[in-house]
């Protein structure tokens, strides 16, 4: 059967939607003139304001802390949730199921509002722990969520080969279990990290005062500051972004191969 | 398994246990709270006061809230609509692509994903700002008025939200188009369908599943919308998120805030629980799965 | 059967068809006869699929015509022609009944409500599945889905019926069920069927002629028995059924077709059949099945046309009805079959390390018109001594 010409076309112009304002985004920051709808020659005086300013390194500091350590809890806590609903079944689990996959359709306002609510309530003082506290929570059900997918491709006759052999519950675990999810839980952790380095909302309503991250010094920015000097961070952040992403792709391309391959 | 011996017990619940508590505590007690707190007067020091009160529920009869309630929804509900409109058939086509061209193609479409949330929305504010290429162009063009503006109204707002989503939409879309056998589609054109009503008759609800994931994609969060009319939309693009912050951050008044995130909570909740009960009772009488 | 009646109803005219260059189908001329079962056998990608796609309208093919009934339907889009398929994995609507399934092609017809009611519920009497009407698919067993599949494409009322490996996904039992249904409903409704398999069973149970492909042409056209006792090739040959080759030098002929062969590896003349006579010096491959062998401990009598080898027995498997013997004659290794036909009180069946005389007719003996050395791979047994 041929492929017709309305889905291809539908598919160019979605394309060219997706990547237009980044390209210009890009383009801009380059450009001597303020707003980018006419060309003030090559400069790179937006890049040197960038670097100039104390408070972007500040809330990047901010925000890789708070990342790694959201990435590794939520791992934690993930991968083991994702082991209990595997593996049990029983109303105890479907409670469980539900907890863990609620957040995920929860808007990020709402999350934000009520979590802003309990610390307020509690009388935690607003800063980098509860930004902290706040990404584990969201962070916690997309590594579950990648694990479990996981799990379904396992052969669970794998683990009872290991108990068969004489391996314990733990040792089963660690010499079995753990090596060949290892791809799925480093996923995991890549979207978590992801998702926190980019949150915005829900850190915004839980930051206190001079505890800023990334995105919060970015919409502030935005809102009242110098347009240009984002185009240029916001090209280097996107440099970053797909080096790191290709990296991942070719340090751990071998695994993703094998796991594409059921 | 070892779901029964008390061993296996043990397991489970110590592989259960750090999950479930945490979010009880972070996810569950706080959302309780929201709701708790709507019925709790304010204090002038922006914190919550003691007693109960059904003053702030009431405030939101207030005239001005149905209109942003009202525009929440059909915002939402367009971009969902849109983005189910332009995502079939790049779904449709990455399905039947050769696997390199999936491959490439999908990467194309999660690449996005790879910038920055805050960033893609400042990028179509730069595109539509009165001073801005898209801006210019069009005025040049003749589209519009050289002194009239692209931001700060509904369109824009409709606009970043479709930008936002699509990918959204896409991936569980082709997901499903992924998993369908097009040899169907050979079987309807074998028994005398057209190929546009093979499609219809056949690929359609065959990814039904997959078209009833993408609404709720974007739908939900689209209600919850927040920064994208905070930036390009101005008074005249406002939603419900918009209300939500203004209440925290510029009136700090908390208890307004909670009772218009249980507002939000509702608008939520209900099309979700429909769509359950529309999936099971559908799926009942063939008794599968 | 008439050879004239309804001569070439459907027919292909040097139909090709590549996929990234690769021929699928290549240059394939056939004539398939009014009311006959058609089939289309080969090993999986010798293009009979692409074959029936083409038949369809799923595929078009880069050259050649397909003709119905004197019509060029080639450039026919699948929606319009007069013929349906019964695809390999069934294709039933997943989300519709079966009753919905059924109706499907007389719905986008437009019929009228009433017809389309009374023609549906007469196919449900028809596969005797009247009562499961409203299920869906996912609820049935796969010989109902097959039976399903029929009805909905029979109920169209197709000049000629496409069957794509419609047994494939049916175990060993329920296949011979289904084939027995496959020609009652034939016999009933005495339609042209063309029908694609990859099963020497299959198409030699159903078919009334059969069309043998490989790697895109066609091998050779005849009726089951035709291709299983006078293969024009070491394909056909080895392919349906196992056989042995071997090579050999016309010596001299022996009268009425018959040829005397000089076969390498033996230490003597064997007499030969084939239709073509040859001439003294040819070269030629002899095929001959492993059933038309008879062993026996004792030399028999020479005969004219008899043959006659002493060898011994290599290997013996008991296979129930019969019992399969490789046996070192000569140069060559014979597999031989030896029928169970009765209780032998008086004769022991040779067995292991004996002696023994392996006969057969000049009847047995095929010449064959091609040979190529790579269809050895395809017996079951192919290593030659």
């Amino acid at each position: 059967m041929r492929r017709g010409l309305f889905p291809r076309t539908v598919t160019a112009l979605c394309l060219a939607f997706f990547y237009l304002p980044i390209l210009v985004l890009v383009i801009n920051s380059l450009n001597g003139s303020r707003y980018g709808g006419r060309w003030g020659g090559l400069s790179l005086k937006w890049y040197r304001l960038l670097f100039s300013d104390e408070r972007i390194w500040l809330s990047a500091r901010n925000t890789l802390i708070v990342a790694l350590i959201a990435t590794v809890v939520s791992m934690v806590l993930g991968t083991a949730a994702a082991l209990a609903l595997h593996r049990h079944r029983g109303r105890l689990q479907d409670a469980h199921y539900a907890l863990v996959f609620t957040p995920l359709v929860v808007p990020d306002i709402l999350m934000g509002m009520s979590l802003l609510l309990f610390f307020v309530t509690i009388a935690a003082p607003l800063g980098i722990v509860t930004i902290t506290l706040a990404h584990i929570t969201f962070c916690v059900s997309y590594v579950a969520m990648v694990v479990l997918a996981r799990l379904q491709d396992f052969d669970d006759a794998l683990i009872e080969a290991a108990h068969d052999l004489g391996a314990g519950h733990w040792t089963t675990f660690r010499r079995v279990v753990l090596p060949l999810l290892m791809p799925g839980i480093a996923a995991g952790g890549l979207l978590a990290f992801t998702l926190s380095v980019d949150d915005f909302v829900i850190s915004f309503f839980v930051a206190g005062p001079g505890s800023s991250t990334l995105p919060i010094q970015v919409y502030s920015m935005i809102r009242h500051g110098n347009p240009p000097v984002i185009n240029a961070l916001s090209t280097l952040l996107l440099i970053l972004t797909v080096a790191v992403v290709w990296s991942c792709e070719k340090l751990m391309g071998r695994n993703y191969a094998d796991s594409s391959r059921t | 398994m070892t779901t029964g011996s008390k061993a296996g017990r043990r397991v489970e619940w110590m592989l259960t246990l750090p999950s479930l508590l945490w979010l009880v505590v972070l996810f569950v007690i706080p959302t309780v709270l929201v709701l708790a707190i709507s019925f709790r007067p304010p204090t002038p020091s922006g914190g919550v006061g003691d007693g109960w009160t059904l003053q702030t529920v009431l405030a939101l009869r207030n005239p001005s809230y149905p209109v942003i309630v009202w525009r929440t929804l059909r915002l939402s509900a367009e971009t969902a609509l849109i983005c189910l409109f332009f995502g079939l058939p790049v779904a449709y086509l990455m399905a039947r692509s050769s696997d390199r061209a999936k491959r490439v193609l999908l990467l194309l479409v999660i690449v996005p994903f790879w910038t920055s949330f805050l960033i893609r929305i400042f990028a179509w504010k730069v595109l539509l700002h009165p001073e801005g290429v898209m801006k210019q162009a069009f005025a040049w063009a003749g589209l519009v008025a050289p002194d009239a503006s692209l931001m700060y109204n509904e369109g824009a707002v409709l606009l970043v939200l479709v930008y936002t989503y699509l990918p959204f939409a896409i991936l569980p879309l082709y997901a499903a188009a992924e998993r369908f056998d097009f040899g169907l589609v050979d079987a309807a054109m074998d028994l005398g369908c057209h190929k546009f009503r093979a499609l219809l008759n056949v690929f359609i609800p065959g990814i039904s599943r997959g078209l009833a994931t993408a609404l709720v994609v974007v739908f939900v969060p689209a209600l919850g919308s927040y920064v994208i009319p905070d930036i390009v939309g101005g008074p005249g693009g406002e939603m419900l998120g918009n209300k939500i912050a203004q209440r925290v951050f510029v009136d700090r008044n908390l208890p307004h805030a909670s009772a218009l995130s249980s507002l939000l909570t509702v608008a939520v909740v209900v099309p979700m629980l429909a769509g359950l009960a529309l999936r099971r009772h559908r799926v009942r009488p063939g008794g599968v799965k | 059967m008439g050879t004239d009646t309804g001569q070439g109803f459907l027919r292909f005219e040097g139909v090709s068809k590549a996929f990234d260059g690769v021929k699928a189908v290549d240059g394939v001329t056939l004539s398939v006869r009014k009311g006959e079962i058609f089939s289309l056998l080969g090993p999986s990608g010798c293009g009979k699929t692409t074959l029936l796609r083409i038949c369809a309208g799923l595929e078009t093919p880069d050259a050649g015509r397909v003709l119905l009934d004197g019509r060029d339907i080639t450039e026919l889009p699948p929606h319009e022609r007069p013929v349906n398929t019964v695809f390999q994995n069934y294709a039933l609507f997943p989300h519709l009944s079966l009753w919905e399934n059924i109706a499907f092609g007389l719905r986008v017809k437009g019929l009228p409500r009433q017809r389309i009611r009374d023609e549906v519920d007469a196919m449900l009497g028809l596969i005797q599945m009247t009562d499961q009407a409203h299920k869906k698919p996912a609820q049935i067993s796969g010989g109902q889905k097959q039976r399903v599949a029929i009805a909905r494409a029979l109920v169209n009322r197709p000049q000629v019926l496409l069957l794509d490996e419609p047994l494939a996904a049916l175990d060993l039992k329920l296949r011979q069920k289904m084939l027995v249904e496959l020609d009652d409903i034939h016999d009933e409704v005495g339609l042209t069927f063309l029908y694609v398999t990859h099963d020497q069973g299959e198409a030699m149970g159903l078919s009334d002629r059969i069309a043998v492909m490989n790697n895109g042409v066609v091998e050779q056209v005849g009726t089951p028995g035709e291709i299983y006792e006078t293969p024009g090739n070491s394909f056909t040959a080895a392919f349906i059924g196992d056989t042995n080759f071997f090579e050999g030098v016309v010596k001299g002929a022996a009268g009425d077709g018959y040829s005397v062969v000089g076969v390498d590896g033996f230490p003597c003349e064997v007499v030969c059949f084939n239709d073509r006579p040859r001439k003294a010096g040819d070269q030629v491959h002899l095929s001959i099945r492993p059933e038309r062998f008879v062993v026996s401990l004792q030399p028999a009598e020479a005969g004219p046309l008899h043959n006659q080898v002493e060898g011994i027995v290599e290997e013996m498997i008991y296979l129930g009805a019969q019992t399969r013997y490789r046996i070192l004659a000569g140069a060559h290794r014979l597999s031989v079959l030896r029928q169970h036909s009765r209780f032998l009180l008086d004769e022991k069946p040779p067995s292991w390390k004996d002696r023994v005389w392996v006969r057969w007719h000049a009847d047995d003996g095929y010449m064959l018109e091609r040979f190529r050395d790579s269809d050895r791979g395809l017996l079951p047994l192919s290593e030659q001594a």
